[in-house]
């Protein structure tokens, strides 16, 4: 028997490393958006919170109960989004998701917020496209930053 | 570890020829299928069965005067005699087909539901199904029902000193508990429970969706009132389940559901019930599943449930001792007497982690709370994974498993 293990690919090292040391784990002292992730199927959960200066997001925290994905999925959207706004984090949320989903990834198009909107070290997840049963771990962050930014101001 | 010593009684190559299934590749792997206790896979006996109903002898069942019809109804009636033994019934007309065993338990809480009074109880146990705990809320809900939930040990075994006490007062009308779980493994002391609730005036029922696949099942030894499984888990198909219960329980309750079959007479005005079991089987139920269920109980039973057992709690005893091995793993629930059903955890990676690089390595396990949420709660954690088995598992799988494992815990830690 080999004593390669497949599927280590999935798991990126970025991947790896954020969930085991993740960099913006914890709460706000005023947090100014909050919006909550349940994925009711495993149980994993993740809460964001947000400041916003001058409607650029200023500061991000996560807390995260959840897999290996779901974890460094927080971490990283956390650092991706840190100094967006709210209009330029949720398209990169939407780059994210057609990264995760769709059969091709859209090319980028031109425009003022495509720069901010390049997925960088989130690209880290495109292997999870291969397994679907996953790309909800990868999102939940997502959603919980998308009812963030839905609401008027906590 | 004398049951590790215990010669492997069953010819597994010959039984593993018999499920075409476990022939296939995952990720260019040998599929190790090891989540039987979800739905195990299916033998070519049953197969064989479900095509060759659809292929020779179809048709609608019971109410057909061709040759056809009573051919296919005497398929589907003798199912009946198949289960009634297999559960060692008194009667065939103690056997009602449902859909599942969720199905069953659902027609327990509707049907001897509406007999029990606001104010009476039903009882059920901390480490049950959604299947067995969702049906009785929606009862308590509506009927004014009372909902006790008997505890477990920190073992995982069930706390009977505290069902005593949750029966002391009289008012429980049925103590409703799994038979096995599918979370820990537990195989519940039936008998015990049977007599303590009958003491108490209160009748039993135990879910049976685990425990009928890994044991020989005497619902009479086991003092049972109401006895639940389902196909798809002892090798037969999905959309066929099982309720037995006893004939003046069947007699006393009303019908679950209405239609074509459970009737004796229609009129505008009114209707008559058919008689048990056809009283609970409304509609043209699942034939072919039906008869595909006979062909899985008369296979399992050529390979004798005896031996299964013997072969299964072999495993198990090797399974405990290879993960036991495994760094940082940690079996959850150590009960006093278990079933081929094993939930673990491990420190730094989460369960889902676990069962997407088994997967990658063609090894199927679940992962999750399985359908056991106030389960996982009361034993503070969010998800488990689990590995389970069947007649077809053999040890060299429980290898690949665990050393699986300990690669997966290096590549995380």
């Amino acid at each position: 028997m080999t004593q390669v293990l497949d599927g280590s690919a999935l798991y990126d090292q970025l991947i790896v490393a954020r969930s085991r040391t993740p960099l913006f784990a914890g709460r706000l002292e005023q947090a100014e958006k909050v919006g909550n992730g349940k994925n009711p199927l495993c149980g994993d959960k993740t809460r964001v919170e947000l400041a916003l200066d001058h409607n650029h997001i200023s500061q991000v925290r996560h807390q995260t109960r959840g897999c290996a994905i779901c974890l460094a999925a927080a971490d990283l959207m956390a650092e991706r989004i840190l100094g967006l706004s709210p209009d330029q984090a949720l398209k990169v949320g939407q780059r994210f998701s057609a990264l995760l989903v769709e059969d091709t990834v859209p090319a980028t198009h031109e425009g003022e917020f495509e720069e901010n909107a390049a997925l960088g070290p989130l690209m880290a997840f495109a292997p999870l496209r291969a397994h679907r049963s996953r790309i909800r771990c990868a999102e939940l962050p997502w959603v919980a930053l998308k009812e963030a930014l839905s609401h008027d101001d906590v | 570890m004398s049951v590790l010593q215990h010669k492997n009684t069953l010819d597994s190559a010959a039984i593993r020829a018999q499920f075409p299934i476990l022939g296939e590749k995952v990720h260019d792997r040998p599929l190790v299928f090891l989540d039987s206790a979800a739905s195990a896979q299916k033998p070519v006996a049953v197969i064989d069965a479900m095509a060759n109903t659809m292929r020779t002898q179809y048709a609608n069942i019971h109410r057909g005067l061709h040759w056809m019809s009573e051919r296919t109804t005497e398929a589907y009636e003798g199912v009946r005699d198949l289960v009634a033994a297999f559960l060692n019934a008194p009667s065939r007309n103690e056997i009602v087909f449902t859909r599942n065993s969720t199905e069953a338990i659902n027609l327990v809480a509707h049907s001897f539901g509406a007999l029990l009074k606001p104010g009476q109880a039903v009882v059920i146990s901390e480490m049950e199904h959604h299947a067995n705990l969702v049906p009785w809320q929606m009862l308590r809900d509506r009927a004014g029902i009372e909902l006790r939930i008997a505890p477990i040990t920190d073992a995982g075994d069930l706390d009977l000193e505290a069902l005593q006490t949750l029966l002391a007062d009289g008012k429980v009308g049925l103590v409703a508990v799994t038979h096995m779980s599918n979370v820990l493994g537990t195989v519940t002391p039936a008998k015990a429970i049977a007599d303590m609730a009958h003491a108490a005036g209160a009748q039993v029922l135990f879910d049976g969706s685990q425990s009928v696949v890994h044991r020989k099942t005497d619902v009479q030894a086991l003092g049972a009132d109401f006895y639940t499984f389902t196909g798809h888990k002892l090798y037969g198909p999905t959309g066929i389940g099982v309720l037995w219960a006893r004939k003046e329980l069947l007699d006393a309750m009303p019908p679950f559901m209405g239609g074509g079959d459970m009737i004796s007479t229609v009129t505008f005005e009114r209707s008559t019930w058919a008689n048990v079991p056809h009283k609970f089987e409304a509609g043209t139920p699942a034939i072919i599943e039906t008869i595909a269920l006979g062909a899985a109980i008369t296979w399992v039973e050529s390979i004798g449930m005896d031996a299964i057992a013997a072969h299964e709690a072999y495993l198990t005893a090797y399974a405990l001792n290879r993960l036991q091995d495994v760094p940082g793993l940690n079996i959850v629930g150590q009960p006093q007497d278990r079933g081929g059903v094993i939930s673990f955890t491990m420190a730094d990676v989460h369960p889902h982690d676990i069962a997407t690089l088994l997967d990658r390595n063609g090894i199927a396990i679940r992962a999750g709370h399985h359908c056991a949420e106030p389960l996982m709660r009361r034993l503070g954690l969010t998800a488990t994974a689990r590995a389970s088995f069947g007649l077809y598992t053999v040890k060299e799988e429980i290898d690949v498993l665990a050393d699986t494992l300990v690669r997966i815990r290096d590549f995380f830690v």
